[in-house]
């Protein structure tokens, strides 16, 4: 009777996450800059949390491992990135927060859009963002589905797990907004650090009797497992590549992008920028469990490589509360990314796309309940995905995520290269973006092993900068207040 | 990276205008150095695609990765401080 215990464990930690997210938004008023930005006041130590909670998902958390075992060294690109993600946001980000107090903007679109005067430069945004967003979503889904049907012992089918999370997490997003994401991250976030670490440093000693040994018996088994190159499992242009796509492109995602809204300060955000390579040093001992997987299960029995983390703990004869606790923390890797994008969906759509095309605005009340209808219903969406998603639908999905990096050029041309035009904007990311989907889909050859985001990058820079020098300038004043903020 | 404004008002503008000569080329000092180490991460094969020697436990591929990211964060401390001690030089002011 373990797998009641384990799952009475869980359930009191998703009640605790409920409480404290629906609590965050409890007595604030309802209005647009309160439900999405939390009213630009949010202190250092939640928007770290807040910013970490994105990148510590059921990818980094269950992926992660599932990458050091399978693919050794490639799995360090992830280290890298994660480190140097937040870095060009210290270009842009105070930029971005200044404009949003001076102009009101809630959502990365409504920049862009102000800026080059173009309301099909939100749509676009919005569509780009949505389809990466749902991918995004599903993913966690499928990550906490799969973590109910391993504490359940297969008690708890794949659909029903799926839905407890989007349950769980629509209802604290729904009533808390980004504050109650953002308090919920905080308690989630430090829980994973400390569950990390306990575990990454536990099986490294009590199976190899440290990590040096660990890695001994590794580099002799595989001498190829801890390289990249060629003969392993990543190529030196892919593993390159993918790291600096994943850096330029990191703020660029809309839910990261639009938190220079919720920050109190400059300086909160600097100082976010400046602790965030911390979440880089707490993913090394996450890296480490995918290590010491190594040589205790062979892939073939072990099936899909995310697997490792919940196999690893099914063979070790943990306690069931222990078992319940690291269970509960891969739950809160996936959800505390799953709440942030899920709020970040509803916004876009409702604020980028459904205001946008509507000829008299909203009241911030009906604005609000847009985005809260918006949220439930991406969250079904992504439900339906996680239940349904065919292959063709999540190789769209991939191609969304490849084309975030895209909006780059945009946030570039927006702060500093004022003869940067409507025209060469839209043109700019369209080439981007279905250059990357072609890439995708194969339609268009992928030229090496590098990767299709950076080929439509380098493409949407050169076709920004030619179709703006072709077309009429944009109104001096105009473009100037954003290159002055 | 020079503020390229020239006559036309549609240069390249890194800087706000009047930002001081020292202010820019600090600027310019730290983008190229945090240029660099995302570079030495990127291309880390380059310099350290080796499990061997072990340091801290790590083989030293991933050693190297968290050495540049120390190296980074002191890099993003020094220039945050420098950042806010202007920022309270301006408030003085």
């Amino acid at each position: 009777m373990d797998w009641i215990t384990i799952l009475i464990v869980m359930c009191i930690y998703l009640l605790f996450v409920l409480f404290l997210g629906s609590w965050a938004g409890r007595g604030r008023e309802s209005s647009i800059v309160e439900y999405v930005a939390a009213s630009r006041n949010l202190n250092f130590v939640v928007m770290y949390f807040l910013m970490g909670g994105a990148i510590f998902s059921a990818f980094a958390y269950l992926g992660g491992p599932g990458w050091a075992y399978s693919r050794g060294a490639a799995a360090f690109y992830i280290l890298g990135y994660c480190a140097f993600g937040l870095v060009p946001w210290w270009l842009w980000g105070p930029r971005a927060l200044r404009a949003g107090l001076k102009y009101n903007y809630v959502t990365q679109a409504q920049l862009f859009t102000d800026r080059f005067q173009s309301k099909a430069l939100s749509i676009i945004i919005a569509v780009v963002s949505i389809l990466a967003f749902i991918q995004y979503i599903a993913l966690q889904m499928k990550g906490c589905a799969y973590i109910f049907e391993v504490g359940s012992g297969g008690r708890v089918p794949f659909w029903a797990g799926a839905l407890i999370a989007y349950a769980v997490v629509l209802i604290y997003v729904f009533f808390g907004g980004v504050r109650g994401v953002a308090w919920t991250n905080l308690f989630q976030g430090a829980f994973m650090i400390v569950t990390a670490w306990v575990l990454g440093l536990y099986f490294a000693y009590s199976l190899y009797g440290g990590p040096s040994e660990m890695f001994r018996q590794i580099a002799e088994a595989n001498p190829t497992h801890l390289l990249v190159g060629p003969g392993t499992k990543m190529s030196y242009a892919a593993f390159a590549t993918a790291l600096l796509v994943s850096v330029l492109g990191f703020v660029m995602w809309p839910h990261l992008f639009m938190k220079s809204y919720t920050a109190k300060n400059e300086r909160v955000l600097k100082q976010t920028i400046l602790m965030y390579p911390t979440f880089a040093i707490f993913m090394v001992p996450v890296l480490f469990i995918g290590f010491a997987g190594i040589m205790q299960v062979k892939p073939a029995d072990l099936g899909a490589a995310d697997k490792i983390l919940p196999w690893m703990f099914s063979n070790m004869q943990f306690p069931p509360l222990a078992i319940g606790l690291v269970l509960a923390a891969a739950l809160a890797a996936a959800m505390s990314s799953q709440d942030t994008i899920t709020h970040a969906a509803g916004s876009i759509f409702a604020q980028d796309f459904v205001e946008v095309l509507r000829k008299e605005k909203h009241t911030e009340k009906q604005a609000t309940l847009w985005v809260r209808i918006s949220v439930i219903c991406f969250g079904a969406i992504s439900y339906l995905v996680t239940i349904f998603g065919g292959q063709t639908l999540v190789a769209l999905l991939l191609g969304a995520y490849g084309a975030i990096v895209q909006l780059l050029p945009l946030a570039a041309a927006t702060f500093f290269w004022p003869r940067a035009t409507k025209a060469g904007a839209i043109c700019g990311l369209l080439v981007g973006v279905l250059y990357n989907f072609g890439i995708v889909f194969k339609i268009i050859p992928q030229i090496g092993d590098i990767h299709a985001g950076i080929q439509g990058l380098i493409l949407n820079f050169i076709v920004l900068i030619v179709v703006s020098l072709l077309t009429k300038p944009m109104d001096k004043d105009h473009v100037q207040k954003f290159v002055s903020l | 990276m020079s503020n390229g404004t020239g006559t036309s008002g549609y240069g390249i503008t890194i800087f706000k205008p009047g930002t001081p000569p020292g202010v820019r080329a600090r600027g310019i000092i730290f983008f190229i150095i945090l240029c660099i180490l995302i570079l030495m991460e990127a291309f880390y094969f380059l310099f350290a695609n080796s499990a061997r020697p072990f340091v801290l436990g790590m083989p030293f591929g991933m050693f190297f990765i968290v050495l540049v990211i120390a190296i980074e964060f002191i890099a993003l401390l020094i220039l945050y401080f420098l950042e806010e001690n202007d920022m309270q030089k301006e408030g003085g002011r």
